[in-house]
Order: structure tokens, then C-alpha cells, then sequence
């Protein structure tokens, strides 16, 4: 068991091995991304805040230009009638080269009617009032009566989001016969807030880099005590028990190393104690097997004098019998054969309550023999309580690998059991077939009984020592509860396994399954069994 | 008439065995004492020996390869009956040399038979 179990705590360290770093890098992720996020929302607020004002700088100046420019436009849309076009072009483009943001200028009348254009280097005049384009705009047709100066911002024009002033031009004599709808674009505010953004993007991603790895360098000294800290649990996960933790950190995280530390003083000491403890239990054992054998021992030499002396009187060699003797002698060499049977179960018990050793697990043994032969040893007991007794034996039984003399023992336990719990004239069928368990190839050993059964509650426990289902059973089948504990051990020792399957009062039936292979086998010579 | 040595330091059981082979017809002799026994036997080798194992002044085991190191007691059979049972004491007797092995509580037919056997008084079939 232990071997295994190490090699789970330390396979599982391994998964742990592989994820070195993460944790720092966890810590880095997180201080960049804090960085990155406050970084973001500034810039944005920034470039907001800048997109905002430069905005305004062109609403500013638009309005100014607008309120500068109308006078001179309004006078050349009147010396446009009498002049030619080319003195209008010229001052147009003055005017124009005044504000790089100005994509339109038009001058119109207070009806809505657009009198001159001038948009992309080009003018245009509109003198047929029944061909020139209107303003529809109600805001800015309404804009265009008033003497202030309005302004009002329009998303759409051709795409570009621009901004409309318009000034109205007012004669010396106050005559109001023209205004002027001057159409600034954002286009360069846009521009410049763009470049804000590219710029603030690369900071960004600079500062994300940065923070990144500065974050990593500052969480090194704290994952170093992380690591230590699992360098040290891996290490008495491994059986060293004696190694400790070295933290000093002064945080919680050599308060966690000093409770680790403490733990593992308790889990050393606790092992220590369990070690001697099973030491003494191993050395009380040893006694016990001693004590039972010694005493075995003392037990058999006044029954061999018993049943040697009682069989010379049975048999006459002594001088004859009464019918009323004999009688007696008959009891007398049966229940002498019966101590016998208790003192060798006990026996058997106690040298293989630590599971038969090892090196008797050896041969080949044909299960098919052994249950004949034990099938043969309880017959006459069968015939007398008149019981129909099968044997059903799949013809292609593996070999079993183990020691033929316990496994007999095994056999003629479960089936003594059989006999004992069933009742006149009920039946017993024994019957055994290849079977895996898991990938593990064996023999499947089934022995029923239509005996009281076994409660469903009591189907674990019957393998226990010195375990009887009902006290009272002791009275009436006798048996020490012993027979069943043995069938366990033995199996066990085998590395098979052994269960009941009842219904109280239907009877029950009892499974043994052994391997035909031992895991680490080569070729075993078969022995048949005796 | 065949003669057969009888050891074990329970004299009920030597008693027994005593009453067992001289009905048929041996002529018995016993010791209780492994020392003593082992003195005798060297002294003038019987037809066949039966030794127990657990004895407190020489354990049997002990006494078969003494004597078995002995010339005059290297052919001596040995019938070795003991209470020990299992496989592992059989294996170990016959190792150390015994002729054959026999579980106590043993049964008198048992024992004749094998006496009859290693005496060569009935051949070896049917076992």
C-alpha cells in the first residue's frame, strides 16, 4: 500500500512542479492590467477633454471669421453684379487663405436664396433666382432673418462633421438685404485627436509591457517564499519528515510556513507514536501466534493420547465392547475430532491473520481438484443430513497461482459453512467458471446454500472474527466464528476477494474470486493438488 | 521381530504408542528424555525410530541430525510425529532427514500403517 501511495503524493507534486512561475506571472497579469486600465481612462479623459476644446477653438474662430468675413462678402456679392468675376475670385481667395478650416462660404438673401458659392477653389454664381438653390434648413432660414449671429453644428456633409455660422451683413444704412453662411470642417481637429489616440494606444501598450514586467520583478520575492513553502511541503509529502519549512518573509506567508512547520511537527510525532505503536502491536502479535501455537501444542498432546486410546477401544484391540461402549467411544472420537478441527482453525487463524507468507504463494493450483477433493471431505456429512450437494465446473478453469494447503483450507471452510447453515434435505451447489475482475484474469468460485441466509446488514461483518449472525447460532451450529475470518485472510493474502450475497431466510451464496496471474509472474510450474 | 524406538516426553503418549505397536508384534522400546534416547539409539540402532518434535532437554529436529551425522544411525528410519502441523514442519523434517511425518493428533491405523511401510512389511501402492 505505501509504495503506491507515494507514488500518487509525489506524481501529484509534479503537476504542481509544472505550474511553477504561474503564479507570479498570475501577479504580474493582474498589476498590468490594473496600470493599463488607469492609464486608459485618463487618456481617454484626456483626448475627450482635448477634442472638446479644440472644438471650441474652431467654433471660436469660425464665429469670428464669419462676423469679419460677412461685411466684405455681402459688398462683393454687390460688386459682383456690376464687376467681373475675376476681382470676386481673387478677394475670394484672400478671405479663404484666412482660415484653412473654412470648406464653404455662401452668400444668401433673407428669403433662403443662395446668390454666390464658393467651395473647392471654385465660385459660383446663381443669378437666375429661379435656378439657384434655397436654403431649407429651418433653423438656418430662420437664422437668416435675425441680426445675430448664429451658429448651429451639422454632422452631415458629405461625411465630414462640420460646423455652420451664420452672419448676417448689414449695410451702413442698416439695410439687411444679405447674410453670410460660412461652413467650417473638423476635419483637422479630427485629424489631431486621432494622432492623440494612435499615441495613446502605443503608450499604452508600452506601459502594459512595462508594468508587466516590473510587476513580475516586484512579485518574485513573494513567489520565492510561495515556492520555498511548496519545496518544503513536497519534501515531507515525500516521507521526510523531519524537514521544515525556512520562511522569513515577516508576512502571511511565514505565518503559513510556521503552521505548516507545526503541522508537521504534529504529523512526525503522531507517525512516531503510530510507528511504535505498531511495533508493539507487531511484537504482541508474535506473542499471540507464539502463545497459540505453545499452546496448541499442549492442547494436541492429551488428544492424541485420546484419540489414539479411543480408537484402540473402537476398534477392539483392547478387548470387546458393549453396544452402550461403544456407543460412548464413538461419541467420545467425535467430539475428540471436533477439538480437533477448532484447535488447527485456531492455529491456522493465527499464522494467517497476517496473511499466509508470501513465499507459500507459489504453485499453480488446479481449483478444479481442490474442489472435488473438499466436495469428497464433507460427503459423508452431507449424505447424512440428506442434502443434494452439485458441482457445476466451467470446463476452461484457469490455474490459480497461490498455496494449494490454504487454499484447500479456504474451500473447506465456505463449504463446512454451507453444510452447517443448511437444513435437512436442502441443497448445495458449488460452482466455479473463469472470470475477470477488472483486467485481472481469475476464477470465480460461487458456493450456495439454502440455509437461514445472511441479513443484508450483517453480509460484511460475517467475515469477521469470532462473528456469528445470531448469538444464539453458536448453541445451535456450533464453531467458533472463525472459519469465515480464515476464508477472508486466506483470500486476501491471495489477492482475491471474498463476498456474500443473501436474502435472509433464501439461502446464501458465497463468492471467492482468486487471480490466475500474480501481477509480477513468470512461468509457474502447475503441482496438482493432492 | 522388528524392533522400534519410541521418543517423546509425554509418557501417556509413549504408553500409547508402546500399546499400539506391540499388538502388532514389535518389540517397543521407549524414552521421554531426548539425551537419553539419542544415547540408546546410537548405541544399538533399531529397526525404526519414532520421535516426537518439541521435547525440552534436545528437540527432535536437533536429535534427527545428530543422529543422521552418525554413521551407525544414518539408515535408521525415522517416523517424526508431532503436533506441529502444516506444510512448513513436514517440509523442514523431511529435509533434516526424516523417513516420514505424522500430524498428532494421529490415528492408530495411521501409525501402523506407516510403520508397516517404512519397516517394509507393506508395499508403497495406494498411497
Amino acid at each position: 500500500m505505501a509504495p503506491v501511495n507515494a507514488t500518487q503524493r509525489s506524481g501529484g507534486f509534479q503537476a504542481v512542479g509544472r505550474r511553477q512561475g504561474r503564479l507570479q506571472v498570475r501577479i504580474a497579469r493582474y498589476v498590468a492590467f490594473a496600470v493599463v486600465v488607469s492609464l486608459a481612462v485618463s487618456a481617454v479623459a484626456l483626448i475627450a477633454g482635448r477634442q472638446r476644446s479644440l472644438e471650441r477653438s474652431l467654433e471660436r474662430s469660425a464665429r469670428t471669421y464669419a462676423a469679419l468675413a460677412s461685411p466684405q462678402l455681402a459688398d462683393m456679392a454687390e460688386v459682383f453684379r456690376s464687376s467681373g468675376g475675376r476681382l470676386l475670385r481673387q478677394r475670394m481667395a484672400r478671405l479663404l487663405e484666412l482660415n484653412s478650416d473654412v470648406v464653404r462660404l455662401e452668400v444668401v438673401d433673407v428669403q433662403g436664396r443662395v446668390h454666390l458659392r464658393w467651395e473647392d477653389g471654385e465660385s459660383h454664381t446663381f443669378p437666375d433666382s429661379e435656378t439657384a438653390p434655397r436654403v431649407e434648413d429651418p433653423v438656418l432660414l430662420g437664422a437668416l432673418q435675425e441680426l445675430d449671429i448664429s451658429a448651429r453644428r451639422l454632422s452631415t456633409d458629405g461625411g465630414d462633421r462640420v460646423y455652420r455660422v451664420v452672419a448676417p451683413a448689414v449695410e451702413q444704412w442698416g439695410r439687411h438685404a444679405f447674410s453670410v453662411i460660412a461652413t467650417f470642417s473638423y476635419a483637422s481637429a479630427d485629424r489631431e485627436i486621432l494622432t492623440s489616440v494612435l499615441w495613446s494606444g502605443m503608450l499604452l501598450a508600452v506601459g502594459l509591457a512595462l508594468s508587466f514586467l516590473v510587476a513580475a520583478i516586484l512579485a518574485r520575492p513573494i513567489t520565492r517564499h510561495v515556492e520555498e513553502l511548496r519545496g518544503g511541503a513536497r519534501r515531507i509529502a515525500d516521507g521526510r519528515l523531519e524537514e521544515r519549512v525556512q520562511v522569513s518573509s515577516g508576512d502571511e506567508i511565514q505565518e503559513l510556513a510556521e503552521a505548516f512547520n507545526a503541522m508537521a511537527d504534529t504529523l512526525q510525532q503522531t507517525i512516531g507514536q503510530l510507528r511504535a505503536a505498531y511495533r508493539e502491536l507487531e511484537s504482541l502479535d508474535q506473542a499471540k501466534a507464539d502463545l497459540v501455537a505453545n499452546f496448541s501444542h499442549e492442547l494436541k498432546t492429551p488428544l492424541t493420547a485420546l484419540r489414539g486410546y479411543l480408537e484402540l477401544l473402537a476398534d477392539s484391540s483392547l478387548g470387546p465392547l458393549s453396544p452402550e461402549a461403544a456407543r460412548a467411544v464413538a461419541v467420545c472420537e467425535k467430539n475428540v475430532a471436533r477439538l480437533t478441527r477448532r484447535i488447527e482453525e485456531l492455529v491456522a487463524l493465527s499464522q494467517l491473520e497476517k496473511g499466509p507468507a508470501s513465499d507459500l504463494i507459489r504453485e499453480a493450483v488446479a481449483v478444479e481438484a481442490l474442489l472435488h477433493g473438499v466436495v469428497d471431505t464433507v460427503l459423508p456429512r452431507v449424505e447424512e443430513k440428506r442434502i443434494a450437494c452439485s458441482l457445476d465446473l466451467a470446463a476452461d478453469l484457469p490455474a490459480v497461482v497461490g498455496s494449494a494447503e490454504h487454499l484447500e483450507r479456504a474451500f473447506l471452510n465456505l463449504l463446512d459453512n454451507a453444510v452447517k447453515f443448511t437444513p435437512d434435505g436442502g441443497s448445495i451447489r458449488v460452482a466455479a467458471e473463469a472470470h475477470e475482475q477488472g483486467d485481472r484474469p481469475g476464477v470465480l468460485v460461487a458456493v450456495s446454500d439454502t440455509g437461514v441466509g445472511v441479513p443484508v446488514g450483517e453480509q460484511l461483518r460475517v467475515f469477521d472474527r469470532f462473528y456469528q449472525v445470531d448469538p444464539s447460532a453458536r448453541r445451535l451450529y456450533g464453531g467458533m466464528g472463525l472459519g469465515l475470518s480464515l476464508v477472508r485472510s486466506i483470500v486476501e493474502a491471495h489477492r482475491g476477494t471474498v463476498w456474500v450475497e443473501s436474502e435472509e431466510g433464501q439461502g446464501a451464496t458465497f463468492f471467492l474470486w482468486l487471480p490466475s496471474r500474480p501481477p509480477d509472474s513468470g512461468t509457474v510450474p502447475v503441482v496438482s493438488a493432492e | 521381530m522388528k524392533r522400534v524406538f519410541v521418543v517423546d516426553d509425554e509418557p501417556d503418549v509413549t504408553d500409547l504408542l508402546r500399546t499400539i505397536l506391540e499388538v502388532e508384534g514389535y518389540e517397543v522400546e521407549t524414552a521421554t528424555d531426548g539425551r537419553d534416547a539419542l544415547a540408546r539409539v546410537m548405541e544399538e540402532p533399531p529397526d525404526l525410530l519414532v520421535l516426537d518434535l518439541m521435547m525440552p532437554s534436545l528437540d527432535g529436529l536437533e536429535l534427527l541430525r545428530l543422529l543422521r551425522a552418525d554413521p551407525g544411525g544414518a539408515a535408521v528410519p525415522v517416523l517424526v510425529v508431532s503436533a506441529r502441523s502444516g506444510h512448513q514442519h513436514q517440509l523442514e523434517s523431511l529435509q533434516r532427514g526424516a523417513s516420514a511425518y505424522l500430524c498428532k493428533p494421529f490415528s492408530p491405523r495411521e501409525l501402523r500403517r506407516q510403520v508397516r511401510l517404512l519397516l517394509g512389511l507393506e508395499a508403497e501402492a495406494g498411497v
